[in-house]
């Protein structure tokens, strides 16, 4: 039978169950006999399976990869399975069993390939395709995915024990209860029990539990993008039962999902198919065969769809297929809530679980599980060397993706000599504007840069000589004459100078290349040594390929103006999976395309990572499959940095529920400052999956007042850990900010305020502290100057609280009322009695405007202000000085002399001498500082005059250091009314005093 | 000038709220020497101007004579060096000072800056007393490991030194430290006396005070003599001649914190509470003490409560005080208290209304 008819006849086989019945009857006494010792049938059976069958059926495959030779051995086996199939069969009985809650499932392997075609005749029933043998890729046959569900328990011990979900690879017959749950059991153990509210998918394992007989493969991959708006929850979410089907029962497939959908979460449903073998991708194309849509929202998909003549499908439609690749148990509650051991996909290959209770049986499989291992390992022993080795590329053609940028190292390298080699140098002149000396390629590892640079030098004849950061890079002395050897950069140095090497001899066809690789690495000891290359690259009489990850880095900072940058982009998971592939073929690995697509995705366009994983994982098995490369991945991705974004990415996204707790952990200390920010940034953002539906909100409102307890928690916390250096309770801090908040709100983000991104956010508590700040600082300086007036005596709080308001009335009000002269002169007087000036006035306004309540300076027309700036200067000219003036006057920018020669007049008593001298000291290190003074001598002059005409009795300290003006912290530069401008705003108005107000409104 | 400033009383004679007070300080004065004080009591009940008269008291006009210093101290701190800026205020008598200002460094500031101060003798000038005075404003907020360095000082240089602590919350000063202190309790002004000061400024003023205004004003400014009077200009500049039933005027922050209570109990969603928390950023940013915060958001909801509810919420607003002053981000603790709320409050609706 073609692979395609048993599908066929799995998909119609809910339908009729009992369609087999007649070769299911047909048998019984075959197995009877050979159930020997089991006198329930049922139990017999799967013994058979999980042991004799199986022993025989690796043996042949461990042997030959099997030649024709076995084909025998294979008939034999097959026809025992199908014997026990049809035995099994009879599915009343065995619903009879599930509904026991002993048992589960079917289990099926899949099969495909023509080798088959006998045991499918016989067929019956997916048992016999279990019975191919899965993993030999060399019979032929296909690959047989012998999963059963497991589930359970019960009864039958030993199939469960048997699990390891060696029925994934090697697809023995070994049906039935061979548990293999595989994938995403090992992280559920958060919710182990499925809870019918709970979306079915995140939280039982996933047992896609029959192999099933189809043509597999088909390529998958995850191809919906991100979509940016908020997605309406699914109205019936997790009411419904989540199906599980075989492995691969929409193996080949390619689904694309649009609007909301009745019960699952979007991420649900790519997952639910994925682990089915279906492919996801982002948008309607002409290989699309279903669109996944519950209500036709008439969005460009559905339209686009509609156009190609794509079949929509509903989510009842998408369950309906996946449960009809499994015999359907119509008894059956749901599915078996005992999640047995949850068994990781990844040993596929790995020995079998010795647990069986059927000693011999058990101990015979043991035996060809080794023996297939070992042949596997025999098989490497001889390949020693290194895949991204083995498999550099080695014409143009195979290196991925950047094919532009290939090609332009190339014009480049061919163009090189026409500019700057001996030819060019009458014209000198020009061709350095045309062509940069040297290239810059960038990227991260993996992307083929070094290899693109040697491939390039070798197809156009050059000899590359590279240096990278096994070589000292430091400064080249200044006897390069003395000739090679010692350092590195002095061979460079000759090297590139050595005309009759590179060029004379060109004719000689000795033409070289330096390759400069890893640059951005040189520090420490490469002393110099940028800027030694660029002397190189100046001076060069050969082409230099520079090469670096980070072209942003500081380092190169001054490099890349002499060099023509070339950025390396990621290569396509496409391109990249099907490279992957060729090279999986050449090993003779076989490996799901939509494995492949998943493994390219995790490493971010890191080729050489890719195949060192694949190597790697070809160690285990020869074949491999998307549940594979995904456990191990995750297995591996821990290991990896994790930016805070990505971090807090994990621990409240969908899947936070299943992390393990040292994972969070990892996640959580991260970045013990940023992820805990983060998280308090954008709890709020997050529809909690534990809350399942939620109509009225309140336990989404409860989760939230918890969490938010909980980060206030970590907050104190935090306090013993940095003010008290109590770091040992560094862990518990992670756990109050981080990891409970995730454990109750991790789930689906959604968009809060129109428009936004629906990405997490920066933390805004650091942006908002700063600013804080800031006006704080102002705010003290009104305050000192406040004190300064000497008519009141207020605390900072009550500055802010009660004198602010009253004040920025007094300030503002009259510039609207009045008649512009009046108003300025009262505004100017309130100014001078509180010793204000005006960038006092501008805080004032600035503070005591909230947002939302209006800008108080707002509609005040500018010829006001002016006169206000004018009589402003002019009062400050003919006044009697301001005992706050004293303050900022002695910070003036061209106070520097002063600092010298202090002019103090200082009413302290004497006793205070002690702090004065080291005031002293103190001042003359600040006279340095103060030294951005360009003003002149004029202001100094004026500062002293206002000092002696000012009014007996008052208290003057004209001391510098002391005085560090109230404004130390506003950084000073700008031109401001008495010289003391604020650097801080970065717009400043370009009348700095006419528009006082025109910041206000930001 | 602020009428605030303008009518405060320069001497203990001239008090007009406190009188009591007032004259024992006087008595305690004409003893020649005085205690420790430590003036404790809710702002806006005088007792900075009560400090500022008594010191008059004690030195005369010359303690008036002040001058205002922003600079930096170099302090020892273990085995490093720090650098602390303050702002003293001091005339030759005394010495003004806010320690808390340091932050968390008011450690050092009290063992070193304060204790150096304190040895010192004064010289001996006519109209001294012997010693010297150091005002610490806001000891309540000094850290515990602070008030513990003070109350050595206050023992080994009581011969030419006196502290006059000023706080609003004794509770908060440890004590070891009130113990070391004569305590005087400035409670808020009463309502009458409110209205008698404000009637007393309108006179001054030559303005026409409706008494039914000047209680409100008093009212609403919730016994605090500094926001009365503040309030009684704003409304002077706002409209004049007065109307016994104008509007009260509100400060910005007031206003602000009103609507966010309005926020708060019309809709009780994640949305809501993150416009919260930017409203709350926008307070706290623009200085307003989040205990001032917490506290004018819960009297504002009270107002909008059902009873049964009064009690729960201000136990949790209690609660996440107590939570804010032992942290140290106080958004985080602000938007748990209105996560808290916005939790009770809308599992009561739904349960009453459904």
């Amino acid at each position: 039978m073609a692979s395609g008819d048993i599908r066929k006849w799995f998909m119609k086989q809910p339908a009729k169950a009992a369609a087999a019945p007649a070769a299911a009857t047909s048998t019984p006494d075959g197995k009877k006999e050979e159930g020997a010792n089991g006198t329930d049938r049922y139990k017999s059976t799967s013994k058979f399976f999980s042991g004799a069958s199986p022993a025989e059926k690796v043996k042949d495959e461990g042997k030959a990869k099997p030649g024709a030779a076995s084909s025998k051995r294979i008939k034999e086996a097959v026809n025992l399975d199908s014997d026990d199939d049809e035995f099994e069969k009879p599915l009343p009985k065995r619903a009879r069993n599930v509904g026991k809650g002993s048992e589960d499932e079917s289990d099926v392997g899949k099969g495909r390939g023509k080798g088959r075609g006998e045991s499918n005749a016989k067929g019956t029933q997916d048992m016999d395709i279990d019975a191919s043998p899965a993993k030999a890729p060399a019979a032929g046959r296909g690959r047989g995915r012998g999963r059963g569900d497991s589930s359970a328990k019960g009864t039958q011990d030993m199939d469960v024990d048997a699990s390891p979900a060696k029925g994934g690879g090697r697809g023995r017959g070994r049906g039935r209860g061979k548990g293999d749950a595989p994938v995403a059991s090992a992280s559920t153990e958060d919710d182990p029990e499925p809870s019918p509210k709970k979306p079915a998918a995140q939280a039982a394992p996933k047992p896609a539990p029959a192999g099933r007989g189809r043509g597999g493969g088909g390529g998958g991959g995850r191809g919906g993008g991100f979509n940016f708006g908020a997605r309406e929850a699914p109205p019936h979410k997790g009411e419904k039962e989540v199906p599980e089907g075989a492995e691969d029962a929409l193996a080949g497939l390619t689904f694309v999902i649009s609007g909301t959908l009745d019960s699952l979460e979007r991420e649900e449903a790519e997952h639910l198919i994925k682990c089915h073998g279906g492919r996801i991708t982002g948008s309607v194309s002409k290989k699309t065969d279903y669109l996944l849509a519950d209500e036709d929202v008439g969005g460009r998909k559905s339209q686009k769809a509609k156009e190609l003549g794509v079949k929509f499908l509903t989510e009842d439609g998408l369950f309906d297929m996946i449960r009809k690749t499994k015999r359907k148990q119509s008894a059956a509650p749901p599915p078996p809530p005992v999640k047995a051991e949850p068994v990781k996909a990844i040993n596929v290959v790995k020995t079998p679980n010795p647990k069986t209770n059927d000693d011999v049986k058990g101990k015979a499989k043991i035996e060809n599980g080794n023996s297939s291992f070992v042949n596997n390992g025999k098989a490497h022993a001889a390949e020693s060397e290194s895949w991204p080795h083995k498999h550099r590329p080695q014409s143009m053609d195979e290196i991925i993706g950047n094919q532009s940028i290939v090609k332009q190292v190339q014009d480049w390298l061919l163009q090189w000599e026409k500019h700057h080699g001996n030819a060019a140098k009458g014209k000198k002149g020009n061709s350095s504007s045309q062509q940069k000396k040297a290239v810059l390629l960038s990227g991260n590892p993996g992307m083929g840069k070094t290899t693109t640079a040697r491939l390039v030098c070798q197809l156009l004849g050059y000899e590359a000589l590279e240096v990278n950061a096994s070589d000292s890079r430091g400064k080249s002395d200044s006897n390069v004459k003395t000739g090679m050897g010692g350092k590195t950069s002095n061979t460079i140095k000759e090297m590139i100078s050595n005309k009759s090497l590179a060029f004379d001899g060109g004719k000689s066809d000795r033409k070289t290349v330096l390759i400069m690789d890893e640059v951005d690495g040189m520090s420490g000891g490469d002393r110099g040594g940028v800027a030694d290359l660029i002397a190189s690259i100046k001076s060069s009489h050969i082409p230099i390929i520079c090469i670096c990850n980070d072209k942003y880095s500081q380092k190169l900072k001054s490099l890349i103006n002499y060099c023509l940058p070339l950025p390396f982009r990621k290569p396509t998971k496409q391109q990249m999976a099907k490279r992957l592939q060729q090279i999986a073929k050449k090993e003779g690995l076989e490996i799901e395309e939509i494995a492949l697509e998943e493994l390219s995705e995790r490493v971010n366009g890191d080729m050489r990572m890719a195949l060192n994983q694949l190597q790697y994982m070809s160690l285990r098995s020869r074949t491999l499959k998307y549940t594979d490369v995904r456990a191990r991945l995750m297995a591996s991705a821990k290991d990896e940095d994790v930016t805070p974004f990505s971090a807090v990415d994990k621990l409240l996204g969908f899947d936070g529920g299943r992390l393990r707790m040292d994972e969070r952990m990892d996640a959580a200390m991260s970045d013990m400052d940023l992820v805990p920010l983060l998280i308090q940034e954008n709890y709020l953002n997050y529809c909690p999956s534990k809350c399942g539906r939620d109509d009225s909100g309140t336990a989404r409102m409860d989760a939230i007042a918890r969490t938010a307890l909980s980060i206030a928690e970590g907050d104190i916390v935090n306090v013993q850990i940095r003010r008290f250096r109590q770091w040992q309770h560094a862990q518990m801090g992670a756990f109050m900010t981080s990891i409970i908040p995730a454990a109750y709100m991790h789930g689906r983000r959604e968009v809060l305020v129109q428009g936004e991104r629906n990405f997490n956010r920066f933390g805004g508590w650091l942006g908002k502290n700063s600013t804080f700040g800031k006006k704080t600082r102002l705010l003290e300086d009104v305050h000192v100057h406040l004190l300064a007036s000497r008519i009141c005596e207020p605390t900072r709080e009550a500055v802010r609280l009660d004198y602010l308001p009253l004040l920025s009335m007094h300030l503002t009000q009259p510039l609207h009322n009045l008649p512009k002269d009046e108003a300025v002169q009262q505004v100017v007087d309130v100014l001078e009695e509180y010793s204000l000036d005006q960038e006092d006035m501008e805080t004032i306004v600035d503070i005591a405007t909230l947002k939302g309540g209006e800008g108080l300076l707002e509609g005040v027309p500018a010829a006001t202000k002016t006169a206000l700036t004018k009589a402003y200067k002019q009062r400050l000219g003919d006044r009697r000085v301001r005992s706050a003036d004293l303050l900022p006057v002695l910070s003036l920018p061209g106070s520097k002399k002063v600092t010298k020669k202090p002019a103090r007049m200082n009413f302290m008593p004497a006793d205070d001498g002690e702090n004065l001298d080291s005031l002293e000291d103190s001042a003359e290190a600040e006279g340095e500082e103060e030294g951005d003074a360009e003003e002149d001598e004029d202001l100094e002059a004026k500062a002293l005059a206002l000092l002696t005409e000012s009014r007996p009795g008052m208290t003057l300290t004209l001391d510098p250091a002391k005085t560090k003006a109230a404004g130390a912290g506003r950084g000073r530069g700008g031109g401001g009314g008495r010289g003391r401008g604020r650097g801080k705003d970065s717009s400043q108005p370009k009348t700095p005093k006419a528009t006082p107000a025109a910041k206000r409104k930001k | 000038m602020l009428w605030v400033d303008k009518y405060r009383p320069r001497t203990l004679d001239k008090v007009m709220v406190h009188k009591e007070e007032a004259t024992n300080l006087k008595n305690l004065i004409a003893q020649g020497d005085c205690p420790h004080l430590l003036f404790y009591g809710p702002s806006g009940a005088g007792k900075k101007t009560l400090i500022m008269a008594l010191l008059r008291e004690m030195f005369g006009p010359s303690a008036e004579k002040v001058k205002v210093e922003n600079k930096p101290w170099k302090v020892e701190a273990g085995t490093r060096k720090i650098e602390v800026e303050l702002t003293t205020v001091s005339s030759n008598h005394h010495v003004e000072l806010n320690p808390s200002d340091a932050g968390f460094q008011d450690r050092y500031v009290v063992q070193e800056i304060i204790k150096e101060m304190a040895k010192n003798r004064p010289l001996d000038v006519a109209g001294n007393r012997g010693f010297k005075v150091l005002v610490l404003n806001e000891v309540d907020k000094l850290s515990k490991e602070a008030q513990h360095s003070l109350r050595r000082t206050m023992e080994k240089y009581s011969a030419a030194c006196r502290l006059i602590l000023c706080c609003n919350s004794a509770s908060k000063v440890i004590e070891a430290v009130r113990s070391r202190c004569l305590n005087i309790r400035i409670n808020s002004p009463s309502r009458e006396d409110i209205v008698d000061v404000l009637t007393f400024v309108a006179k001054k003023e030559n303005l026409v005070l409706p008494p039914e205004l000047a209680g409100r004003i008093a009212h609403h400014s919730n016994r605090n003599l500094r926001r009365s009077i503040l309030c009684l200009e704003a409304c002077k500049v706002k409209q004049y001649p007065f109307t016994a039933d104008q509007e009260v005027q509100t400060t910005d922050w007031e206003q602000f914190i009103v609507g966010l209570a309005n926020d708060i109990v019309t809709e009780q969603s994640p949305k809501k509470l993150f416009q919260v928390r930017e409203k709350l950023y926008e307070l706290l940013v623009n200085c307003i003490p989040p205990e001032v915060i917490l506290k004018r958001l819960l009297d504002e909801l009270m107002k909008k409560l059902d009873s049964e509810l009064k009690h729960e919420v201000c136990h949790w607003a209690a609660f996440y005080e107590h939570r804010m002053q032992q942290g140290q981000k106080a958004i985080f603790h602000l938007e748990a208290f209105v996560a808290k709320f916005m939790s009770i409050y809308k599992r009561f609706l739904i349960d009453t209304f459904g």
